[in-house]
């Protein structure tokens, strides 16, 4: 199978991954809980995964919060900072896993830049919505539909300028784009391990950058004679067991992350990209490019997007069609009746796939 | 044998102490901290040997990593105050 929906989920994980899971499994007991050598090893593997994280993003290691998917993270962030009909600054183009929560505490939102690849229009609006009394911002860092890379370092300076704590969704930029938490001075920042930091399903990480209220209270291996959950990072963050072999996997992806070099992955998938906008371009695709875009492409067929999302599966290729869970970014590019096919790149993407990808895009339009 | 317990609130603390003090050439044992030394329930220590205790004490503070209390054991067990 050529996988290109890697924006959904990163599918061909680096052989280590898997080992390193494996080993955990065979070998690992509750971290943070025992003091017996498989209770032990546990515990280094999760402090090891959370030391690597915190050298990756810039952040001390009890920063550091496991998760079970970017969303649980966003919920967490979102839930500690936005009070029920507060006021709530957010993009253009945020994922229901931010939009649900703030309607489910019935925010009041203010959406600030609808257009495509435009950071003059994103910053302009995005102030403006500051000086309209927002409490709290929400923002993505990359778009899942359209791979527009969003200001996020302007963002965060205006948001620490007018003094209104932020969060930024880093989905589908965590193992994609540079991202120095410390700088930023975000309040809290979600991500999946299993997208760009090539981990398993089932994993993610929630950058603390002030106390979360839990979502989940119980256990967490201190503190025992409290009923309050810890008042300390990350186990106030981390009731429960936490997904040892999911962490010891995303510790081998972060792993491999690192020594191939992020840089050297997004000259790869940025080539990819390239080759595909054009490629579809000529083919007569409506197709949305712009500066500041990953590795992610959507495009507009004449034929229903998932009749031909089914199609190049029927040879082999795996594309995703629909609203990619976004209604809110397809509401700002104009695309909220169709959908789009989506087409996003991974680590191990290549020119023989693009190629082939570009063949099956000609026959089958 | 004379031995110290630096505690620590969660094993998160204890990891990033014992990582500190490796690099800086103390030996340390990570272990649960002994009931009687954790009033809240729940912890982890450090045990070090009590020659190293000014230095690893010195070197924790400086890395702002919290510890608890620090203990000393030899035929009996007394709290060390800093």
């Amino acid at each position: 199978m050529i996988y290109l929906d890697n924006a959904a989920t990163s599918f061909h994980k680096p052989a280590e991954v898997p080992q390193a899971m494996l080993r955990a499994m065979g070998r690992c007991a509750n971290p943070g809980r025992g003091g017996y050598p498989a209770a032990m090893e546990a515990a280094e593997t999760v402090f090891t995964c959370r030391e690597m994280a915190g050298k990756f993003f810039h952040c001390s290691p009890e920063q550091v919060v496991f998760t079970s998917n970017c969303t649980h993270g966003l919920n967490m962030a979102i839930f500690t900072l936005v009070k029920p009909g507060g006021k709530v600054l957010i993009s253009g183009f945020e994922h229901n896993a931010v939009t649900r929560p703030l309607h489910a505490l019935n925010a009041q939102l203010l959406v600030a830049g609808r257009r495509l690849f435009d950071w003059e229009d994103t910053l302009t609006q995005f102030e403006e919505g500051l000086k309209k009394g927002a409490e709290v911002a929400v923002f993505t860092h990359v778009s899942n539909v359209f791979g527009y890379i969003l200001p996020v370092e302007q963002m965060a300076a205006l948001c620490r300028q007018y003094r209104v704590p932020f969060v930024v969704d880093a989905a589908q930029s965590a193992g994609t784009q540079d991202i120095d938490f410390a700088a930023l001075g975000a309040d809290f920042m979600a991500m999946p391990g299993h997208k760009g930091l090539l981990g398993p399903q089932g994993t993610g990480i929630l950058l603390c950058g002030r106390m979360p209220k839990p979502l989940l209270y119980g256990g967490t291996g201190s503190q025992s004679m409290l009923q309050q959950m810890p008042d300390f990072l990350p186990d106030g963050g981390e009731a429960g067991t936490v997904n040892v072999p999911g962490i010891a996997g995303l510790w081998a992806g972060m792993r491999y992350v690192n020594r191939v070099g992020l840089p050297q992955i997004r000259q790869r998938e940025q080539r990819q990209l390239s080759r595909c906008v054009v490629g579809l371009k000529k083919l007569g695709y409506r197709v949305f490019d712009g500066p500041h875009q990953a590795a992610v492409v959507s495009f507009v067929p004449s034929v229903d997007c998932q009749d031909l999302a089914d199609r190049f599966s029927g040879q082999g290729i795996a594309v995703r069609a629909g609203l990619h869970c976004a209604p809110l970014a397809h509401e700002s590019a104009g695309t909220l009746e169709t959908g789009t096919v989506r087409v996003s790149f991974g680590h191990d993407c290549s020119d023989r796939q693009t190629a082939f990808f570009l063949q099956k895009a000609e026959v089958l339009r | 044998m004379k031995t110290d317990y630096i505690t620590f609130r969660s094993i998160t603390p204890a990891q990033q102490a014992q990582r500190i003090l490796r690099q800086a050439g103390v030996d340390t044992i990570l272990q649960r901290t002994p009931r009687h030394m954790e009033q809240q329930g729940c912890g982890y220590c450090l045990r070090i040997r009590p020659q190293d205790r000014s230095r690893a004490v010195s070197l924790l503070q400086q890395s702002g990593i919290q510890f608890r209390k620090l203990y000393t054991e030899d035929q009996g067990l007394q709290e060390v105050l800093l």
